[in-house]
Protein backbone atom coordinates (compact mmCIF):
# COMPACT_ATOMS: atom_id res chain seq x y z
CA UNK A 1 0.00 0.00 0.00
CA UNK A 2 1.70 3.07 -0.93
CA UNK A 3 1.33 5.43 2.19
CA UNK A 4 0.57 9.31 0.69
CA UNK A 5 0.56 12.33 2.81
CA UNK A 6 -3.48 12.88 1.79
CA UNK A 7 -3.88 8.76 3.34
CA UNK A 8 -1.94 9.89 6.84
CA UNK A 9 -3.81 13.14 7.05
CA UNK A 10 -7.09 11.01 6.75
CA UNK A 11 -6.43 8.58 9.21
CA UNK A 12 -5.18 11.66 11.45
CA UNK A 13 -9.02 12.77 11.05
CA UNK A 14 -10.55 9.41 12.15
CA UNK A 15 -7.85 9.31 15.04
CA UNK A 16 -9.15 12.69 16.47
CA UNK A 17 -12.73 12.23 15.40
CA UNK A 18 -12.26 8.83 17.69
CA UNK A 19 -10.36 10.73 20.59
CA UNK A 20 -13.23 13.23 20.92
CA UNK A 21 -15.03 12.86 24.22
CA UNK A 22 -18.22 12.98 23.01
CA UNK A 23 -17.36 10.13 20.78
CA UNK A 24 -19.77 6.44 21.91
CA UNK A 25 -16.26 4.24 21.40
CA UNK A 26 -14.49 6.63 23.64
CA UNK A 27 -17.10 5.91 26.33
CA UNK A 28 -16.42 1.78 26.17
CA UNK A 29 -12.59 2.10 27.00
CA UNK A 30 -10.96 1.84 30.68
CA UNK A 31 -11.08 4.69 32.75
CA UNK A 32 -8.11 7.65 32.28
CA UNK A 33 -5.71 7.44 34.48
CA UNK A 34 -4.05 11.04 35.00
CA UNK A 35 -0.63 11.27 36.35
CA UNK A 36 -0.50 14.93 37.80
CA UNK A 37 3.18 16.31 38.01
CA UNK A 38 2.88 18.88 40.31
CA UNK A 39 6.26 21.06 40.62
CA UNK A 40 6.88 24.30 42.02
CA UNK A 41 7.11 25.86 38.90
CA UNK A 42 6.06 23.51 35.90
CA UNK A 43 2.61 22.01 36.31
CA UNK A 44 2.39 20.82 33.13
CA UNK A 45 -0.33 17.69 33.30
CA UNK A 46 0.32 14.35 31.53
CA UNK A 47 -2.71 12.59 30.51
CA UNK A 48 -1.91 9.05 30.81
CA UNK A 49 -3.57 6.95 28.78
CA UNK A 50 -4.28 3.18 28.55
CA UNK A 51 -3.80 0.93 25.70
CA UNK A 52 -5.29 1.90 22.29
CA UNK A 53 -6.13 5.09 23.75
CA UNK A 54 -2.53 6.10 23.72
CA UNK A 55 -3.22 6.72 19.90
CA UNK A 56 -5.41 9.81 21.13
CA UNK A 57 -3.51 12.89 19.95
CA UNK A 58 -3.09 14.94 23.10
CA UNK A 59 -2.93 18.31 20.67
CA UNK A 60 -3.66 20.01 18.17
CA UNK A 61 -1.59 22.90 16.06
CA UNK A 62 -1.63 25.45 13.90
CA UNK A 63 1.97 26.98 12.01
CA UNK A 64 2.14 30.08 10.19
CA UNK A 65 5.71 30.26 7.53
CA UNK A 66 8.11 28.18 8.58
CA UNK A 67 9.08 26.88 5.12
CA UNK A 68 6.04 24.44 5.49
CA UNK A 69 3.07 26.28 3.59
CA UNK A 70 1.27 29.47 4.54
CA UNK A 71 -0.32 27.77 7.01
CA UNK A 72 0.00 24.37 8.31
CA UNK A 73 -2.36 22.39 10.68
CA UNK A 74 -2.17 19.01 12.12
CA UNK A 75 -1.88 17.46 15.72
CA UNK A 76 0.23 15.74 17.46
CA UNK A 77 1.17 13.38 21.01
CA UNK A 78 3.00 15.07 23.86
CA UNK A 79 5.14 12.27 26.23
CA UNK A 80 7.98 12.07 28.72
CA UNK A 81 7.99 12.33 32.55
CA UNK A 82 7.20 16.27 32.02
CA UNK A 83 5.63 16.06 28.58
CA UNK A 84 8.90 17.58 27.27
CA UNK A 85 9.24 15.51 24.44
CA UNK A 86 6.59 16.41 21.37
CA UNK A 87 5.91 14.73 18.03
CA UNK A 88 3.38 16.65 15.60
CA UNK A 89 2.09 16.07 11.80
CA UNK A 90 1.50 18.74 10.40
CA UNK A 91 -0.37 19.66 6.69
CA UNK A 92 -0.09 22.55 5.17
CA UNK A 93 -0.49 24.61 2.12
CA UNK A 94 1.32 26.89 -0.38
CA UNK A 95 -0.85 29.12 -2.39
CA UNK A 96 -1.03 29.49 -5.86
CA UNK A 97 -0.01 32.60 -5.99
CA UNK A 98 3.51 31.62 -4.68
CA UNK A 99 3.90 28.56 -6.29
CA UNK A 100 3.61 29.44 -10.32
CA UNK A 101 0.33 28.83 -10.83
CA UNK A 102 -1.11 25.66 -8.62
CA UNK A 103 -1.50 25.32 -4.98
CA UNK A 104 0.63 22.80 -3.13
CA UNK A 105 0.66 20.77 -0.18
CA UNK A 106 3.25 19.98 2.51
CA UNK A 107 3.60 17.44 4.62
CA UNK A 108 5.72 17.69 8.00
CA UNK A 109 6.74 15.50 10.39
CA UNK A 110 7.76 17.86 13.64
CA UNK A 111 9.71 16.55 16.75
CA UNK A 112 10.03 19.26 19.25
CA UNK A 113 12.18 19.24 22.85
CA UNK A 114 10.38 21.28 25.68
CA UNK A 115 12.67 21.19 28.77
CA UNK A 116 11.31 23.61 30.67
CA UNK A 117 8.12 25.21 32.21
CA UNK A 118 7.69 28.21 34.46
CA UNK A 119 4.31 28.87 35.65
CA UNK A 120 3.75 32.35 36.87
CA UNK A 121 0.20 31.34 38.60
CA UNK A 122 -2.22 28.78 38.26
CA UNK A 123 -3.24 30.12 34.70
CA UNK A 124 -0.32 31.52 32.74
CA UNK A 125 2.95 29.79 31.77
CA UNK A 126 6.14 30.48 30.42
CA UNK A 127 7.79 27.97 28.31
CA UNK A 128 11.30 30.08 27.92
CA UNK A 129 13.23 27.86 25.45
CA UNK A 130 12.39 24.84 23.11
CA UNK A 131 13.85 23.35 20.41
CA UNK A 132 13.97 20.23 17.67
CA UNK A 133 13.94 19.80 14.19
CA UNK A 134 11.00 18.89 10.97
CA UNK A 135 11.36 17.14 8.02
CA UNK A 136 8.93 18.96 5.57
CA UNK A 137 7.36 17.84 1.83
CA UNK A 138 6.13 19.43 -1.29
CA UNK A 139 4.02 18.12 -3.70
CA UNK A 140 4.47 18.71 -7.34
CA UNK A 141 6.03 17.27 -10.02
CA UNK A 142 9.12 20.15 -10.03
CA UNK A 143 10.22 18.53 -6.78
CA UNK A 144 11.68 15.34 -6.40
CA UNK A 145 13.05 13.23 -3.79
CA UNK A 146 15.81 11.31 -5.54
CA UNK A 147 17.36 12.16 -8.77
CA UNK A 148 15.32 11.35 -11.67
CA UNK A 149 16.79 8.46 -13.92
CA UNK A 150 18.02 10.68 -16.92
CA UNK A 151 20.72 12.54 -14.99
CA UNK A 152 23.97 10.66 -14.66
CA UNK A 153 24.87 9.26 -10.88
CA UNK A 154 25.06 11.89 -8.20
CA UNK A 155 24.76 14.64 -11.04
CA UNK A 156 22.79 16.81 -8.44
CA UNK A 157 22.99 15.09 -5.20
CA UNK A 158 20.09 16.45 -3.16
CA UNK A 159 16.56 16.54 -2.66
CA UNK A 160 14.28 19.35 -3.89
CA UNK A 161 11.39 17.79 -2.15
CA UNK A 162 12.33 16.78 1.14
CA UNK A 163 13.66 19.89 3.24
CA UNK A 164 15.05 19.29 6.93
CA UNK A 165 14.88 22.18 9.06
CA UNK A 166 16.18 23.13 12.90
CA UNK A 167 14.60 25.28 15.27
CA UNK A 168 14.73 27.24 18.39
CA UNK A 169 11.64 29.03 20.13
CA UNK A 170 9.59 29.76 22.91
CA UNK A 171 5.97 29.57 24.33
CA UNK A 172 3.21 31.63 26.07
CA UNK A 173 0.27 29.38 27.64
CA UNK A 174 -3.11 29.67 28.97
CA UNK A 175 -4.85 27.30 30.78
CA UNK A 176 -8.85 28.30 30.67
CA UNK A 177 -10.45 26.19 32.98
CA UNK A 178 -12.86 25.31 30.29
CA UNK A 179 -14.21 21.70 30.10
CA UNK A 180 -13.29 21.30 26.18
CA UNK A 181 -9.39 23.53 25.97
CA UNK A 182 -7.34 22.71 28.25
CA UNK A 183 -4.53 24.48 27.70
CA UNK A 184 -3.87 27.49 24.56
CA UNK A 185 -0.43 28.68 23.90
CA UNK A 186 1.40 30.81 21.17
CA UNK A 187 4.76 30.37 19.95
CA UNK A 188 7.06 31.60 17.52
CA UNK A 189 10.41 29.80 16.05
CA UNK A 190 13.30 30.62 14.51
CA UNK A 191 14.85 28.09 11.72
CA UNK A 192 16.51 27.11 9.13
CA UNK A 193 17.25 24.28 6.41
CA UNK A 194 19.81 22.51 5.67
CA UNK A 195 20.58 23.93 2.38
CA UNK A 196 21.19 27.29 3.85
CA UNK A 197 23.31 26.53 6.21
CA UNK A 198 25.19 25.08 3.75
CA UNK A 199 25.19 28.36 1.87
CA UNK A 200 26.30 30.56 5.13
CA UNK A 201 29.09 27.93 6.20
CA UNK A 202 31.35 28.59 2.93
CA UNK A 203 30.20 31.97 2.91
CA UNK A 204 31.15 35.33 4.61
CA UNK A 205 28.34 36.66 2.72
CA UNK A 206 25.44 35.38 3.89
CA UNK A 207 24.40 36.35 7.34
CA UNK A 208 22.53 34.50 9.69
CA UNK A 209 19.64 37.31 8.99
CA UNK A 210 19.59 35.60 5.23
CA UNK A 211 19.29 32.07 6.36
CA UNK A 212 17.02 32.54 9.32
CA UNK A 213 13.23 32.44 9.36
CA UNK A 214 10.50 33.35 11.69
CA UNK A 215 7.10 31.38 12.19
CA UNK A 216 4.36 31.45 14.79
CA UNK A 217 1.86 29.15 16.02
CA UNK A 218 -0.80 28.10 18.24
CA UNK A 219 -0.87 24.69 20.03
CA UNK A 220 -4.11 23.93 21.62
CA UNK A 221 -4.69 20.96 24.26
CA UNK A 222 -8.24 19.85 23.59
CA UNK A 223 -9.57 16.83 26.22
CA UNK A 224 -9.34 18.09 30.16
CA UNK A 225 -8.85 15.56 32.00
CA UNK A 226 -12.01 13.77 33.47
CA UNK B 1 11.54 67.98 26.93
CA UNK B 2 8.96 67.93 24.05
CA UNK B 3 11.37 67.70 21.85
CA UNK B 4 13.17 64.64 23.60
CA UNK B 5 9.71 62.70 24.40
CA UNK B 6 9.54 63.22 20.47
CA UNK B 7 12.71 61.89 19.79
CA UNK B 8 12.07 58.76 21.97
CA UNK B 9 8.90 58.08 20.22
CA UNK B 10 10.56 58.17 17.13
CA UNK B 11 13.19 56.43 17.54
CA UNK B 12 11.09 53.73 19.41
CA UNK B 13 9.02 54.16 15.85
CA UNK B 14 11.70 53.50 13.67
CA UNK B 15 13.12 50.52 15.42
CA UNK B 16 9.87 49.15 15.51
CA UNK B 17 9.49 49.77 12.06
CA UNK B 18 13.22 47.96 11.51
CA UNK B 19 11.75 45.08 13.74
CA UNK B 20 8.82 44.78 11.59
CA UNK B 21 10.87 44.76 8.12
CA UNK B 22 13.51 42.41 9.64
CA UNK B 23 10.71 39.97 10.44
CA UNK B 24 8.64 40.20 7.49
CA UNK B 25 11.68 39.22 5.26
CA UNK B 26 12.35 36.30 8.23
CA UNK B 27 9.09 35.12 7.66
CA UNK B 28 8.83 33.00 4.45
CA UNK B 29 6.50 30.16 3.31
CA UNK B 30 8.84 27.54 1.20
CA UNK B 31 12.30 27.99 0.20
CA UNK B 32 11.10 27.56 -3.45
CA UNK B 33 8.27 29.93 -3.10
CA UNK B 34 7.90 32.75 -5.27
CA UNK B 35 7.67 35.35 -3.05
CA UNK B 36 10.05 37.59 -4.73
CA UNK B 37 11.91 40.40 -2.77
CA UNK B 38 13.66 42.97 -4.86
CA UNK B 39 14.35 43.94 -8.01
CA UNK B 40 12.81 41.78 -10.94
CA UNK B 41 13.07 42.43 -14.93
CA UNK B 42 16.94 42.48 -14.73
CA UNK B 43 17.87 41.59 -18.17
CA UNK B 44 15.64 43.72 -19.79
CA UNK B 45 16.21 47.12 -17.89
CA UNK B 46 19.73 46.80 -18.57
CA UNK B 47 19.98 45.31 -22.25
CA UNK B 48 18.09 49.16 -22.36
CA UNK B 49 21.49 50.45 -20.88
CA UNK B 50 23.86 48.57 -23.15
CA UNK B 51 21.96 49.51 -26.91
CA UNK B 52 21.63 52.96 -25.96
CA UNK B 53 25.19 53.49 -24.49
CA UNK B 54 26.98 51.58 -27.22
CA UNK B 55 25.09 52.44 -30.25
CA UNK B 56 26.38 53.63 -33.25
CA UNK B 57 29.90 51.90 -31.70
CA UNK B 58 32.23 50.11 -33.91
CA UNK B 59 34.85 48.57 -31.13
CA UNK B 60 32.77 47.13 -27.98
CA UNK B 61 34.45 45.40 -25.10
CA UNK B 62 32.95 43.11 -22.15
CA UNK B 63 33.66 40.47 -19.78
CA UNK B 64 32.41 36.91 -19.20
CA UNK B 65 31.86 35.24 -15.54
CA UNK B 66 29.75 31.98 -15.35
CA UNK B 67 28.90 29.33 -12.56
CA UNK B 68 28.96 31.68 -9.27
CA UNK B 69 26.81 28.79 -7.87
CA UNK B 70 27.02 29.47 -3.87
CA UNK B 71 30.58 31.19 -4.12
CA UNK B 72 28.91 34.79 -2.83
CA UNK B 73 32.31 35.74 -1.82
CA UNK B 74 33.81 34.79 -4.91
CA UNK B 75 31.15 36.70 -7.06
CA UNK B 76 31.80 39.73 -4.42
CA UNK B 77 35.87 40.21 -5.82
CA UNK B 78 34.73 39.34 -9.32
CA UNK B 79 32.17 42.24 -9.62
CA UNK B 80 35.11 44.49 -7.37
CA UNK B 81 37.72 43.45 -9.94
CA UNK B 82 35.23 44.13 -12.83
CA UNK B 83 34.22 47.33 -10.91
CA UNK B 84 38.18 48.70 -10.34
CA UNK B 85 38.64 49.03 -14.73
CA UNK B 86 37.11 51.48 -16.97
CA UNK B 87 37.22 49.55 -20.16
CA UNK B 88 34.25 47.09 -19.91
CA UNK B 89 31.07 48.22 -21.29
CA UNK B 90 29.52 45.09 -19.99
CA UNK B 91 28.93 41.44 -18.76
CA UNK B 92 27.57 38.16 -19.52
CA UNK B 93 26.69 35.82 -16.93
CA UNK B 94 26.57 32.78 -18.69
CA UNK B 95 24.26 30.88 -16.52
CA UNK B 96 24.46 28.14 -12.77
CA UNK B 97 23.43 31.49 -10.49
CA UNK B 98 22.08 29.24 -8.53
CA UNK B 99 23.19 26.00 -6.75
CA UNK B 100 20.08 24.42 -5.85
CA UNK B 101 17.51 26.50 -7.34
CA UNK B 102 16.50 28.19 -4.28
CA UNK B 103 14.98 31.67 -4.69
CA UNK B 104 17.45 33.40 -1.83
CA UNK B 105 20.05 32.11 -4.09
CA UNK B 106 18.87 34.31 -7.15
CA UNK B 107 18.34 37.29 -4.35
CA UNK B 108 21.85 37.54 -3.12
CA UNK B 109 23.15 36.78 -6.58
CA UNK B 110 21.26 39.86 -8.09
CA UNK B 111 22.26 41.92 -5.25
CA UNK B 112 25.75 41.20 -5.57
CA UNK B 113 25.55 41.23 -9.32
CA UNK B 114 23.93 44.64 -9.12
CA UNK B 115 27.13 46.34 -7.59
CA UNK B 116 28.37 46.19 -11.35
CA UNK B 117 28.92 49.90 -12.17
CA UNK B 118 28.21 48.29 -15.96
CA UNK B 119 25.46 46.65 -16.84
CA UNK B 120 24.86 42.54 -17.38
CA UNK B 121 22.51 39.92 -18.35
CA UNK B 122 22.47 36.25 -16.92
CA UNK B 123 22.07 33.20 -19.00
CA UNK B 124 19.85 29.86 -17.41
CA UNK B 125 21.69 27.46 -16.06
CA UNK B 126 21.35 23.86 -15.29
CA UNK B 127 21.17 24.47 -12.13
CA UNK B 128 18.90 27.61 -12.02
CA UNK B 129 16.19 25.04 -13.62
CA UNK B 130 16.03 23.01 -10.50
CA UNK B 131 12.51 22.75 -8.34
CA UNK B 132 10.57 26.28 -9.21
CA UNK B 133 14.17 27.83 -10.50
CA UNK B 134 13.68 28.69 -13.59
CA UNK B 135 10.25 30.66 -12.48
CA UNK B 136 12.18 32.38 -10.07
CA UNK B 137 15.14 33.09 -12.45
CA UNK B 138 12.49 34.51 -15.45
CA UNK B 139 10.80 37.08 -12.67
CA UNK B 140 14.42 38.20 -11.72
CA UNK B 141 15.87 37.99 -14.99
CA UNK B 142 14.43 37.07 -17.97
CA UNK B 143 13.67 34.75 -20.46
CA UNK B 144 15.80 31.77 -21.50
CA UNK B 145 16.40 32.85 -24.82
CA UNK B 146 16.72 36.39 -25.61
CA UNK B 147 19.21 39.01 -28.07
CA UNK B 148 20.54 42.44 -27.56
CA UNK B 149 22.75 44.40 -29.71
CA UNK B 150 25.61 46.12 -28.01
CA UNK B 151 27.24 48.57 -30.93
CA UNK B 152 27.10 46.28 -34.25
CA UNK B 153 27.90 42.98 -32.74
CA UNK B 154 24.67 41.25 -32.07
CA UNK B 155 24.35 38.81 -29.07
CA UNK B 156 22.32 35.70 -29.09
CA UNK B 157 21.75 34.33 -25.47
CA UNK B 158 20.86 30.75 -25.82
CA UNK B 159 18.88 28.02 -23.26
CA UNK B 160 20.90 24.70 -24.24
CA UNK B 161 19.97 22.90 -20.90
CA UNK B 162 18.33 19.78 -22.65
CA UNK B 163 18.79 17.35 -20.13
CA UNK B 164 16.64 19.51 -17.32
CA UNK B 165 13.64 19.65 -20.29
CA UNK B 166 12.41 16.24 -21.14
CA UNK B 167 11.45 17.86 -25.11
CA UNK B 168 8.81 19.83 -23.36
CA UNK B 169 10.61 22.73 -24.30
CA UNK B 170 12.60 22.73 -27.70
CA UNK B 171 16.70 23.09 -26.62
CA UNK B 172 17.83 24.83 -28.11
CA UNK B 173 15.11 26.31 -29.95
CA UNK B 174 16.09 26.49 -33.37
CA UNK B 175 12.77 28.40 -34.30
CA UNK B 176 13.94 31.20 -31.57
CA UNK B 177 17.29 31.04 -33.99
CA UNK B 178 15.48 31.48 -37.21
CA UNK B 179 13.19 34.78 -36.00
CA UNK B 180 16.59 35.75 -35.07
CA UNK B 181 18.43 35.35 -38.68
CA UNK B 182 15.14 36.50 -40.36
CA UNK B 183 14.55 39.52 -37.89
CA UNK B 184 18.83 40.30 -37.68
CA UNK B 185 18.87 44.46 -36.57
CA UNK B 186 19.90 46.15 -39.58
CA UNK B 187 22.61 48.05 -37.82
CA UNK B 188 24.44 44.58 -36.89
CA UNK B 189 27.46 43.35 -38.80
CA UNK B 190 28.29 40.40 -36.36
CA UNK B 191 27.39 37.74 -34.44
CA UNK B 192 28.36 36.04 -30.87
CA UNK B 193 26.26 33.35 -29.60
CA UNK B 194 26.46 32.56 -25.37
CA UNK B 195 24.80 29.93 -24.13
CA UNK B 196 25.35 28.21 -20.18
CA UNK B 197 25.90 24.13 -21.93
CA UNK B 198 28.61 23.90 -24.60
CA UNK B 199 28.10 21.18 -27.77
CA UNK B 200 29.33 17.85 -26.31
CA UNK B 201 28.10 18.58 -23.00
CA UNK B 202 26.05 16.14 -21.10
CA UNK B 203 23.43 18.69 -20.68
CA UNK B 204 23.28 19.57 -24.76
CA UNK B 205 21.31 17.98 -27.15
CA UNK B 206 23.93 16.13 -28.99
CA UNK B 207 21.56 14.76 -31.36
CA UNK B 208 21.26 17.51 -33.10
CA UNK B 209 24.88 19.35 -32.48
CA UNK B 210 25.48 19.39 -36.23
CA UNK B 211 22.32 20.97 -36.68
CA UNK B 212 23.02 23.85 -34.16
CA UNK B 213 26.27 23.96 -36.16
CA UNK B 214 24.75 24.90 -39.35
CA UNK B 215 22.36 26.97 -37.79
CA UNK B 216 24.72 29.47 -35.71
CA UNK B 217 26.80 29.35 -38.43
CA UNK B 218 24.25 31.31 -40.87
CA UNK B 219 24.20 34.64 -38.65
CA UNK B 220 26.21 37.51 -40.39
CA UNK B 221 29.64 37.61 -39.63
CA UNK B 222 29.81 35.06 -36.23
CA UNK B 223 32.54 36.01 -34.34
CA UNK B 224 32.96 33.01 -31.37
CA UNK B 225 30.66 31.36 -29.05
CA UNK B 226 31.06 31.76 -25.07
CA UNK B 227 29.46 29.43 -22.15
CA UNK B 228 30.04 28.15 -19.21
CA UNK B 229 29.16 25.01 -17.13
CA UNK B 230 32.55 22.95 -16.87
CA UNK B 231 34.14 25.30 -14.59
CA UNK B 232 37.42 25.44 -16.37
CA UNK B 233 38.72 28.06 -18.89
CA UNK B 234 39.29 26.45 -22.34
CA UNK B 235 39.31 27.33 -25.98
CA UNK B 236 37.64 24.46 -28.56
CA UNK B 237 36.76 24.33 -32.25
CA UNK B 238 34.31 21.85 -31.49
CA UNK B 239 33.09 21.92 -35.34
CA UNK B 240 36.28 22.26 -37.89
CA UNK B 241 34.40 25.40 -39.08
CA UNK B 242 36.75 28.21 -37.77
CA UNK B 243 34.40 29.19 -34.65
CA UNK B 244 35.83 29.00 -31.07
CA UNK B 245 33.98 28.05 -28.26
CA UNK B 246 35.28 30.20 -25.01
CA UNK B 247 34.80 28.35 -21.64
CA UNK B 248 34.34 30.67 -18.58
CA UNK B 249 35.71 29.03 -15.39
CA UNK B 250 33.25 29.18 -12.27
CA UNK B 251 33.95 31.78 -9.73
CA UNK B 252 35.47 29.61 -7.61
CA UNK B 253 38.52 29.71 -10.00
CA UNK B 254 38.71 32.70 -9.48
CA UNK B 255 38.75 34.44 -12.95
CA UNK B 256 36.85 35.81 -15.75
CA UNK B 257 36.86 36.37 -19.31
CA UNK B 258 37.41 39.86 -21.64
CA UNK B 259 36.59 40.07 -25.38
CA UNK B 260 37.46 43.14 -27.28
CA UNK B 261 35.63 42.98 -30.46
CA UNK B 262 37.37 45.50 -32.43
CA UNK B 263 36.62 46.55 -36.09
CA UNK B 264 38.87 44.01 -38.09
CA UNK B 265 39.71 41.62 -35.56
CA UNK B 266 38.61 40.68 -31.50
CA UNK B 267 41.13 40.16 -28.78
CA UNK B 268 40.12 37.63 -26.02
CA UNK B 269 42.11 37.30 -22.23
CA UNK B 270 41.82 35.61 -19.16
CA UNK B 271 41.45 37.55 -15.91
CA UNK B 272 42.54 36.32 -12.64
CA UNK B 273 41.00 38.04 -9.46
Amino acid sequence: MKCTPTKIIFLLCVLTFLSLPESGIAGLSATDTTALHTRKWDKRVHLKYQRWEKLKPTHVKLQYAGGMGMFAVGAGWDYGKRCQWETDFLWGFLPKRYAGGKTRSTFTVKQNYIPWSVSINEQWAIEPFYCGLYMTTITGDEFWKKEPGKYPNKYYNFSTKIRPYIFIGQRFGFNPSHSLLRNISAYYEISTCELYLISKATNRYIRMKDILRLSFGIRMQLFRKR
Amino acid sequence: MNICNGSVFALAMSSCLAFLSAGCDMIEYHPYDLDINGETGINDKNIRRIESSLAGRKSISFAVISDTQRWYDETEDAVEAINSRNDIDFVIHTGDLSDFGLKLEFEKQRDILNRLVVPYVCLLGNHDCLATGEQVFSHIFGKENFSFTAGNVHFVCLNTNALEYNYTTAVPDFSFLKSEQDNFPAHAEKTVVAMHAGPYSEQFNNNVADFFEESITRFPSLQFCVYGHGHNVSVDEFFNDGILYYECASAKKRSYLHFTINENDYTYEVYSY
